[in-house]
Parts: structure tokens; C-alpha cells; sequence
């Protein structure tokens, strides 16, 4: 009964049509903006891109703030996901419950909270100031390390919710096995839990990574113009200096980066199932 | 044929490169009970699928009832399968997914409400009408899955290995209630299965398929006792199934004397554990296994043919593992193969 | 052991460190003080009250609450019919289609807002809603497609079968039988598209203009300007309207199933 394929096609079609359209079409046009000057093709929008040193330190940054906050939260994720799942069932779906909330609550509120507790006269500068650490109120916002906080607290959930899935699907016997032949915890982790939640943390740091390369609203809210990351040097690029062929390049290069990172993902996905 | 009811001309279906039946014919007669028997990927799936009209030929014909039904879509050939999942409607009660196909031909009210109510009546299901079906068990669900059929009046009921999925008691219950159902609508009946007990058991015909085609078709006591393949002899259990080649005996490495002369146009000779005659013979075998079964006590013999299997009776006294004895293979035993693959 | 204790700081830390500024959030928003502080001086909802009376919110809430109801709605139109064909048929292109369709969640959102505004917008003078309202769509057929296609697989294909045979058209063999079914996918598709649209930021950055803003691009405006509670007032009630979308989902649905 479902032999048509002209049938299949005609369902699938508007669908696929609609999102070529709108989203493969309009990218892939100005991502070619980024190697054609004047009509020819060339990398020289790409070889100009990085000769400065400010786009430099804004990729290397993006890039470095993206690992940072993935290792970071590849190591609160395991702690956090070894917690909750060690839980008694009401308890624990509550604590998965409230670990998912962030991910329902705009991005938008969730870094806006960071200004209040980071800001000049936000709680932490009241408490630092109050036990006389300092004299006069600390510049907490604007820096990387708001942004770290920011990206972490945006995408952690993500990583302890693959990290927990990872380790429920784990057989339950292993490390009780690997208990029994000697192991102390640290091998237990190392090589028994490590390995058989691979794809978990596979799954969960692309996750995170991608998330963190491409966020907008944290290293613009958290960072300004201080702390350019690739996504506000883009909207700076267009707005602010109209330079398409930069904002190209720069997009070329997040989708890259996502798209690598995708693949991986795949790759993973596939090579366990053929096992 | 002029009684013939369901026909298979020349019925072929591939996908890409695989051929899946290949020219089958095959006639059915109106209330007939069909068996179609074989093991998986033999084709017999297809072939009730094809006629259901959930799969269309690549080529050949299938004509039922007179009307050549080929390019008719699935929804209008009246043809009645119970899937072996039973596929009842999950969000539906019993009693509206017995109706759901008389809801659709326009039947309604107390016409409607007669024909639901007697047919779940028929199958003992009358307390559990309301009830949804992931709340009845399973012979229940299938029972309820044949009546959404049968209420349609089909031309033909399909059923796809309706006896597999029940255990002991179950199976024979089916048995009876399919049995049963025959006999009181005289509806023509097709089934699938890759047992030969249920087959030899229920059907009034068998078809044997083997790789898209068939076999042998006959009566249960034809597949029985007078298999023409290897094949066949194999699948109905004569477990001592060789090749004649000049009048010998033969497998692929030996050719061994018989005791006599080889039937006419034997191709291949079988016998039936129970036709091996242990103690004396023109043959040797040396005991490898034994078990008891009760009644009997089985044997496997290493022969220069190969491995043989005995049964004999349980009083007989027993032939050590290892010990060396002669047996024989009588040919007035034997069922003559016309063709050996 | 050092579990017992560990456990329950680790997760107490973990969820102050998430919650908690959300928290604070709230409690700042009931400032009666003029500025954004915490711990807030005094308890009022004069704040909260203020929300409503600014215009630009007003407006830029109901875009966003079009885009993320029409948006999903037509996402939902065009996805669960891919996502039948996708998971009942050996479609020829499966897989390409599967991926066209799953482009939005690879490639950043600003990039298309972008995009859609330099060859769309600018050139042809195309309307910019309508430019946000496709992007706000095809940013959401993803899941659309990804969660119904999760319901269907669940769902036995022999009961259309059953179904065409009792005399069922195909299509009404779809109406009759897989959506009752498939149900429950479709409302969580439905949410979780709704949710994704209206936080959604980077996708609307580019294509906002006068009257065309998305309720987050406005308070992202506000924010570089004005550093009052109204802002965190706004995001407690939106992010009450979230949670207590999902939780009612949650409760009347059990949404965490089809997600």
C-alpha cells in the first residue's frame, strides 16, 4: 500500500520545497557573496577577514569560549547526571523537571538575570563589597568570564539531560561488574562509564558546542561590544559598518563549524548502530 | 476451471531486483480452506497481500468471483484479511472497530447494530463490547479481528499466520473457532503459515511455496504422504531425503546400492524415521545419538549416506552410542520424489 | 558515603546556579524602588503593572504570539504530511529530504534573517512579516516534522491497511485511524514549535523594522536603554507563560513523551 512514490513525493515535496526556499536558497546566495569580488571567484574576502587582528580574537575566542564551556559542563554534567539518576523516581522526575525549566524560559530572561546578579550593583559586587574585598564595585559584566557564565548556565541543561540518558541506557551491571574485579571509582569512570556513555557526551557536547558558537543573545547581552563573539561581530559587520562580504565570511564560517559538528553527531549515531 | 473461484494467472512481483513470486498460477474454489505453506521469504506473504490488493503485480493476473480484480484498489475487492497483529484500532471500543467497515458502506442504526452485536455475540465477546482493545488479551484481540472481517461478508478471508503468535491451548481453540466460522458462512479461506501441523490440520488444500514459487499443492494426506520435491518430503518431516542418480542412491560425495530396483521416474526417494528398519539390512551405521520419546526411542545414525534418523519402538532393546549396526531402507517404505530439488 | 552528602550539594548547587537567577529575576520584578536591583527595596507590582501599559510590548507581543501560533500552524501543515511520507514510504530521496527539512536547526538563525532580508526584503521590497513569518515557519518545521515522524513510527502501519480493506479511502483511512492516534505527537509538535517560535532571537534580529519587531528583539531595544524592573518584569511573565504551557502539557499530555 505504500509502493506510490509519486504519491510519497507529493506529501514530502511542499515541505522540503518550503525550506529550500526559504532557508537553503537565501543562505547559499550569501554565502557566495563571501568568495566572489567583483564578479570573480576568490579568497581573498576570507584571507582579508583574518588579517585582522580583531577578527582573529573574536574566532579564536568564540572558538575557545565554545570548548571551554563544553569541557566545563561535560564535568558538572556527569556529577549532576550521576545525582539524579542515583534518585528515587518522584524525586528524580521533579529534578529532571527543573533542569529542564531554563529550556522553556526565553533566552532573553535567562541572560537578562545574569545582569542583575553580575552587574555594578548587582548581588555579587553587594556581597563583595560587604565583606570589604573590595572598595569600590568590581567590572564583572562585560568580561569573558560573564559570558562563560552566561553560555554555561544557557546550555548545561542540555548536556545533563544527554548525560543521564546516556547513563540509563547504560547496562546496569557494568559497574557493579568492574566494582567486583578491583576497580576503585576513578577506573570505574575512566573505563567502563566513559566509554559506554560516549554518545552521550558526544551527543550533549555538540550540543553545547554548536549552541555556544552560534548564541547571540548572552555575548551580546553579557559581553556588548567588549567581548565580540562571531554571531555579534556578524550583526555588527551588517548594522554597523555595512560590510556584507565580512558578514559572509563569518557566516560561512559558523555554518561550517555547525555543520562539521552535525556530521560528527551523525557519524556517532551510525557507527553504534552497526555495532 | 469452471468452479474456480479465486485465480492466479501467471502472478509475478518484483521490487528492484528482487523477485519476490515469480508466474504463479494457482485456482481456488469457492468455500475452500487454503493452506499456503512455506518457510519465510518464500513468497506466500506476498501473494496474500497481492490479493488483498495491498501490493499490485508487476505482471499476471488475479480474478475473483469472475471479475478480474488486478487493478481494483484494496478498499473496493471485498476481501477480508485478519493481519497477524491483529490490527485492531487502538482508540476504537470493540464494538466500533467491528463496525468501522459496515459504518463505511453507508449501514446504520438497528441494520447496523444486528449485524455488530450477532457477530460479536458469535465469538463470545458480548461482555466486552464496550472495552477498548488494548484491554482484552490476545485470543480475544484476534477474535475480534476476524469478526471485523467476517461482518463485511468477504468474498475471501485472508489470514496471515493466524495460529503462530497463541500458545497450546489457544491454538487449538483457533483451530476450532476458524474451523467453525468455515463451516457456518462457508466463506473461502486462505491462511499463511510456515507450519505444517496447523497447515495439515486445517486446510481442505496446501499450497507448498518455495522462492516465489510452488512446490506441490494437494490435499493435506497428498502433501503427507506422496511429497514430489525434496523439499516438500523435508518440510512435512521424512527426515531421510535422497537423490537417485542411475538407480542409486545419492548425496553429494557417495552413491550407494539400493535393495532393489528404483520406482519409474523417481527422482529422489524418502522415508520416515519410523520406516527404517534397524537390526538388519544392506546398510552399516554406527549409533551416534539416541533419545527417548515414550512411545518411541529416535536414533541418528552416521552412514556412509550421511546422517539417518531411526524411530523405533520404545520396548525394543536400546543400541549403545557408538555401537556399530545394520539397517535397512526398504523401498516398499519409501515415497518416490518426481523430482528431487 | 561521601555520596550521601555529595549528591545533594552537587544538585543543590546545580539548581540554584540554574534556577536561581531566575529567581532573582522574579524578585527583582516586585521592586518598588526605581531601579533594577536586587535585593529589591520593598515589594510592589507596580512593574508588573507597567508591562502592560507599554505600547511597543503590547505590539511586539502580539507579533510574536501570530508568528508562534500561525508559524507552527503552517509548519504543521506542511510537516505532518512529510512526516507520513517519511516514515510510512521508502521514499526515493528520504534521506535528502530529511535533511533539507532539518537545514533550520543546522544552520544559525541569523544567517537566514540575514539572508532573507539582503535578497528578499531589500531588493524586491518584500514584506518583512511575512519574510519573519516564513522564517519563523521553516525555523520550526524541524521539530514538526521530527515529532510527529517519532509518533508515527510508533504507529503500526497495518491498521491503514485494515482499514483500506474494510473499505477505507486512503485518506480517510488517515482521518479515521492515524490522527486520533497520532494526536498527542501533534499537540506536542505543537508546543514545543510554539515555545521555539517566540523565544526564538537571532531569526528576527535582521528582519525588524517599525511595527515588525518580535517581543524579545523589543526588550533587547529596551534593555540598551532604559535599566528599569520592566524588563525583568517581562521575562517573569513570559516565563511564566512558558513553563505554564509546558507543565499544563506535561500534566494533561505527558509532552515528555513525544519529546
Amino acid at each position: 500500500m505504500f509502493q506510490n512514490r509519486a504519491e510519497a513525493l507529493a506529501l514530502a515535496l511542499p515541505a522540503a520545497v518550503f525550506a529550500a526556499l526559504v532557508f537553503l536558497l537565501p543562505v547559499v546566495v550569501l554565502l557566495s557573496e563571501g568568495f566572489r569580488i567583483d564578479g570573480s571567484w576568490m579568497l581573498s574576502a576570507y584571507t582579508g577577514f583574518f588579517s585582522e587582528s580583531l577578527n582573529r580574537t573574536v574566532f579564536l575566542r568564540t572558538f575557545r569560549l565554545g570548548l571551554e564551556v563544553t569541557a566545563v559542563s561535560a564535568v558538572i554534567g556527569y556529577a549532576a547526571a550521576f545525582a539524579i539518576v542515583n534518585l528515587p523516581p518522584k524525586g528524580k522526575g521533579r529534578v529532571i523537571g527543573l533542569v529542564t525549566l531554563p529550556l522553556m524560559i526565553s533566552p532573553v530572561a535567562r541572560t537578562y538575570a545574569w545582569i542583575v546578579i553580575l552587574g555594578r550593583t548587582g548581588i555579587v559586587n553587594q556581597a563583595i563589597q560587604g565583606l570589604g574585598l573590595s572598595d569600590g564595585p568590581l567590572r564583572l559584566l562585560f568580561t569573558e568570564t560573564a559570558v562563560f557564565i552566561g553560555l554555561l548556565q544557557l546550555f548545561l541543561p542540555l548536556m545533563i539531560l544527554s548525560l543521564i540518558s546516556a547513563l540509563e541506557n547504560m547496562p546496569k551491571d557494568a559497574v557493579p561488574a568492574a566494582r567486583v574485579l578491583g576497580a576503585n571509582w576513578f577506573q570505574v569512570f575512566w573505563k567502563v562509564i566513559l566509554p559506554l556513555t560516549r554518545e552521550g557526551l558526544v551527543v550533549g557536547g555538540t550540543l553545547v558546542f554548536t549552541g555556544s558558537l552560534t548564541a547571540y543573545i548572552t555575548p551580546a547581552v553579557l559581553g556588548g561590544s567588549k567581548v565580540l563573539m562571531l554571531e555579534t561581530l556578524l550583526y555588527q559587520q551588517v548594522s554597523v559598518a555595512n560590510n556584507f562580504v565580512s558578514a559572509s565570511v563569518i557566516a560561512f564560517m559558523l555554518i561550517v563549524m555547525s555543520i562539521a559538528a552535525n556530521i560528527l553527531l551523525k557519524r556517532l549515531a551510525t557507527a553504534r548502530n552497526k555495532r | 476451471m469452471s468452479d474456480a473461484y479465486l485465480k492466479l494467472d501467471k502472478l509475478t512481483l518484483a521490487y528492484g531486483d528482487t523477485v519476490a513470486v515469480k508466474d504463479l498460477d494457482l485456482t481456488i474454489r469457492k468455500g475452500e480452506l487454503v493452506a499456503l505453506l512455506g518457510p519465510s521469504g518464500c513468497g506466500k506473504t506476498t501473494t496474500m497481500r497481492s490479493i488483498a490488493g495491498l501490493l499490485n503485480p508487476s505482471s499476471g493476473r488475479i480474478t475473483l468471483d469472475g471479475s478480474d480484480i488486478t487493478r481494483v484498489s484494496a478498499n473496493k475487492r471485498n476481501v477480508g484479511l485478519v493481519f497477524q497483529s491483529y490490527a485492531l484500532f487502538p482508540h476504537l471500543t470493540v464494538y466500533e472497530n467491528v463496525a468501522f467497515g459496515l459504518r463505511l458502506k453507508g449501514i446504520g442504526g438497528k441494520d447496523l447494530d444486528g449485524k455488530v452485536s450477532a457477530g460479536i455475540k458469535s465469538v463470545g465477546l458480548a461482555k466486552f463490547a464496550d472495552r477498548k482493545p488494548a484491554e482484552l488479551s490476545g485470543g480475544q484481540q484476534q477474535r475480534v479481528a476476524l469478526v471485523r472481517s467476517m461482518v463485511m461478508e468477504p468474498k475471501v478471508l485472508l489470514l496471515d499466520e493466524p495460529l503462530s503468535n497463541l500458545d497450546a491451548r489457544l491454538r487449538l481453540e483457533m483451530r476450532a473457532e476458524l474451523q467453525r466460522v468455515q463451516k457456518e458462512t462457508g466463506v473461502t479461506m486462505i491462511f499463511v503459515t510456515h507450519d505444517q501441523i496447523e497447515a495439515l490440520a486445517l486446510a481442505d488444500r496446501i499450497v507448498v511455496m518455495l522462492n516465489g514459487g510452488i512446490e506441490q499443492v494437494g490435499t493435506p494426506e497428498e502433501i503427507y504422504n506422496n511429497p514430489v520435491s525434496a523439499f516438500v518430503a523435508d518440510f512435512v518431516g521424512f527426515e531421510n531425503v535422497f537423490a537417485l542418480e542411475n538407480g542409486k542412491l545419492a548425496t553429494s560425495t557417495t552413491s550407494v546400492e539400493l535393495s532393489g530396483p528404483a520406482p519409474q521416474a523417481a527422482k529422489g526417494l524418502a522415508w520416515r524415521p519410523r520406516m527404517v528398519t534397524l537390526g538388519s539390512g544392506l546398510y552399516q551405521g554406527t549409533v551416534r545419538g539416541t533419545s527417548f520419546a515414550g512411545n518411541t526411542r529416535e536414533y541418528l545414525l552416521d552412514t556412509p549416506l550421511g546422517p539417518i534418523k531411526a524411530e523405533v519402538d520404545a520396548e525394543l532393546p536400546t543400541h549403545a552410542i557408538g555401537s556399530t549396526l545394520p539397517f535397512d531402507l526398504p523401498l516398499a517404505a519409501a515415497a518416490p520424489l518426481s523430482r528431487y530439488r | 558515603m561521601t555520596a550521601r552528602i555529595l549528591s545533594p550539594l552537587i544538585l543543590g548547587l546545580l539548581l540554584i546556579f540554574l534556577i536561581g537567577p531566575f529567581l532573582i529575576i522574579i524578585a527583582a520584578s516586585l521592586s518598588a524602588g526605581d531601579t533594577l536591583a536586587f535585593p529589591p527595596q520593598g515589594l510592589s507590582l507596580k512593574w508588573v503593572a507597567k508591562v502592560f501599559t507599554i505600547d511597543s510590548f503590547r505590539e511586539s507581543f502580539a507579533m510574536s504570539m501570530f508568528l508562534a501560533v500561525f508559524g507552527t500552524l503552517t509548519a504543521l501543515v506542511l510537516g505532518i504530511p512529510a512526516a507520513y511520507a517519511l516514515s510510512r514510504y521508502k521514499l526515493p530521496f528520504g534521506e535528502t529530504v530529511r535533511t533539507i527539512v532539518s537545514l533550520p536547526i543546522i544552520v544559525p538563525g541569523i544567517i537566514v534573517g540575514l539572508a532573507l532580508l539582503r535578497y528578499l526584503v531589500v531588493p524586491f521590497g518584500f514584506n518583512i512579516t511575512l519574510a519573519l513569518f516564513m522564517a519563523h515557519t521553516a525555523l520550526v518545521l524541524p521539530y514538526a516534522v521530527r515529532v510527529v515522524s517519532a509518533s508515527l513510527n510508533n504507529l503500526r502501519s497495518d491498521m491503514e491497511e485494515a482499514a483500506v480493506l474494510l473499505g477505507s479511502s486512503r485518506v480517510g483511512a488517515f482521518f479515521r485511524v492515524v490522527m486520533p492516534n497520532i494526536r498527542g505527537g501533534i499537540l506536542a509538535a505543537f508546543i514545543l514549535g510554539f515555545v521555539t517560535s517566540f523565544n526564538q532571537v537571532p531569526v528576527s534580529l535582521f528582519l525588524s523594522g517599525p511595527g515588525v519587531r518580535t517581543l524579545p528583539i523589543d526588550m533587547l531595544g529596551y534593555m540598551e536603554t532604559t535599566y528599569d524592573p520592566s524588563i525583568a518584569a517581562l521575562s517573569s511573565l513570559l516565563a511564566f507563560l512558558s513553563i505554564g504551557i509546558v507543565f499544563l502539557a506535561e500534566r494533561f499530555l505527558g509532552f515528555s513523551r513525544y519529546v
